[in-house]
């Protein structure tokens, strides 16, 4: 998958979600769809590839939150860096084994997230939102199943086919 | 060492993609970086898809609602005609009342208000991640909104701009953890200051426990911390705690302004940049 396909589809589904929360009038429940883009690259991108793309939609992210501190840059490139290393133990095929990923991702982005901020602001405030976690990891779950066939579509869409010349 | 570097090139570009957001969020904290170029490109693309794909929901969504609405329409239009009367009545009563108070006023020679102008914006969309609430309005600098003005509606209060581009700004919302507003009970004039917790209502925080505040009581912005205009409506005092001991007394507020169904709203006040030097920010996101 290439760099600017996850650029472009990180900054559609960033607008999209921003507008799909509003209507559905959520308070602190979000859907983490640069976290299941950030999923898939982790198991399908190389290295490089992977790392610069997760490095541009924590950016995005880190930029749509209208308090950018490049904590969500960090975060999406460590997921990617961790996410790497799960496939070695276990299986990661198919829409639901890929879903579950996408949720322990979730889980993990939101818990080193809430540190984070934690660790900057000291406030008592993370309870809240905590409380709000298995609402947005059932959210990003779901969200991740009816991605998946989208993102295997482009992935497939950047295969190169095997020529004539080979 | 060139050798060195052309073997290890991949981890040393990774390392840095991972290392230099880290030390930039280390060494910054909560403080936001202000927009650069590309922030400004990038939200100049976003946000004009943002407020068609906004527009295309409520339309879809008020077409069928006017058809719902249509039902028993009749029935509302006579209440609501009932319910004029008794507002047209109110309004003459309120206008002897604010001649009365203008008398006064003048007997006591109070100076006058300044009023700044009164920005109107759509909310075009929710910030993705919920550690700040803020919403995207669509009102920016080009329309005179700028970093540190209010946001209210006519029910009350809503949050502070935070981040003004082109046409689009960004407002925290006064439930997110990090908003504080001074504020002053209607009925006693006590003060105190109003926290977000993050969701939910607002702790009423730094009142002393001698001040006079009961459950019920409105609370409104008291204007001192130079960010709100006062008189702006909070929201009521509930869950009082009467301490025995310590210095201050507890509560909950619950806001005037349903935060998650915002739609349209007014921008007031002074940005930061007009603020005069020294004057203080408490109402401001810490």
């Amino acid at each position: 998958m290439k760099f600017l396909v996850s650029v472009a589809l990180a900054l559609a589904l960033l607008t999209l979600e921003s507008v799909l929360v509003k209507q559905a009038g959520l308070e602190l429940g979000r859907i983490d769809v640069t976290v299941v883009l950030v999923a898939f690259l982790a198991l399908r991108a190389s290295l490089l590839e992977g790392a610069f793309s997760a490095f541009s939609v924590g950016y995005l992210l880190d930029l749509m939150s209208g308090q950018p501190t490049w904590l969500y840059t960090f975060l999406a490139v460590f997921i990617f860096l961790v996410g790497r290393l799960v496939p070695t133990f276990v299986e990661v095929r198919g829409p639901l084994a890929f879903a579950l990923f996408a949720m322990g991702a979730d889980v993990g982005h939101s818990l080193l997230a809430t540190f984070f901020t934690w660790l900057t602001v000291k406030e008592d405030g993370p309870g809240a939102l905590l409380a709000e976690l298995p609402l947005q990891v059932a959210l990003t779950g779901i969200a991740a199943l009816a991605l998946y066939p989208l993102l295997r579509r482009f992935e497939a869409s950047q295969e190169r086919p095997a020529g004539l010349l080979r | 060492m060139w050798s060195l570097l052309k073997r290890y090139y991949r981890p040393l570009i990774v390392g840095f993609l991972l290392l230099s957001p880290l030390v930039a969020f280390l060494l910054g904290g909560r403080k936001a970086r202000e927009p650069n170029f590309v922030d400004r490109a990038v939200i100049a693309v976003a946000s004009p898809v943002q407020q068609g794909l906004t527009a295309l929901i409520e339309g879809g969504g008020a077409g069928v609602q006017n058809y719902l609405d249509l039902r028993g329409v009749r029935q509302e239009n006579d209440a609501l005609r009932l319910e004029n009367l008794q507002l047209r009545a109110a309004v003459q009563a309120l206008g002897e009342s604010r001649m009365e108070n203008e008398r006064l006023r003048k007997l006591l020679n109070y100076a006058e208000a300044e009023a700044g102008p009164e920005i109107p914006a759509r909310v075009v969309g929710v910030n993705p991640v919920a550690k700040l609430l803020s919403v995207r309005i669509s009102s920016g600098e080009q329309q005179g909104v700028f970093r540190g003005m209010s946001v209210v509606t006519p029910d009350g209060i809503v949050g502070q701009v935070i981040r003004a581009t082109g046409g689009y700004a960004d407002v925290a919302l006064v439930t997110d953890p990090q908003s504080r507003v001074a504020v002053r009970v209607q009925r006693s004039r006590a003060r105190g200051t109003a926290a977000g917790t993050g969701g939910g209502p607002l702790k009423l925080e730094n009142m002393l426990r001698t001040e006079d505040v009961e459950d019920g009581d409105l609370i409104i912005t008291a204007g001192t911390d130079g960010i709100y205009p006062p008189g702006v409506v909070v929201g009521r005092v509930t869950n009082l705690e009467k301490k025995e001991h310590g210095m201050f007394q507890g509560a909950d507020i619950v806001p005037a302004v349903d935060t998650s169904k915002l739609e349209e709203v007014l921008v007031v006040g002074s940005p930061y940049s007009a603020m005069a030097p020294g004057s203080t920010a408490e109402g401001a996101s810490k």
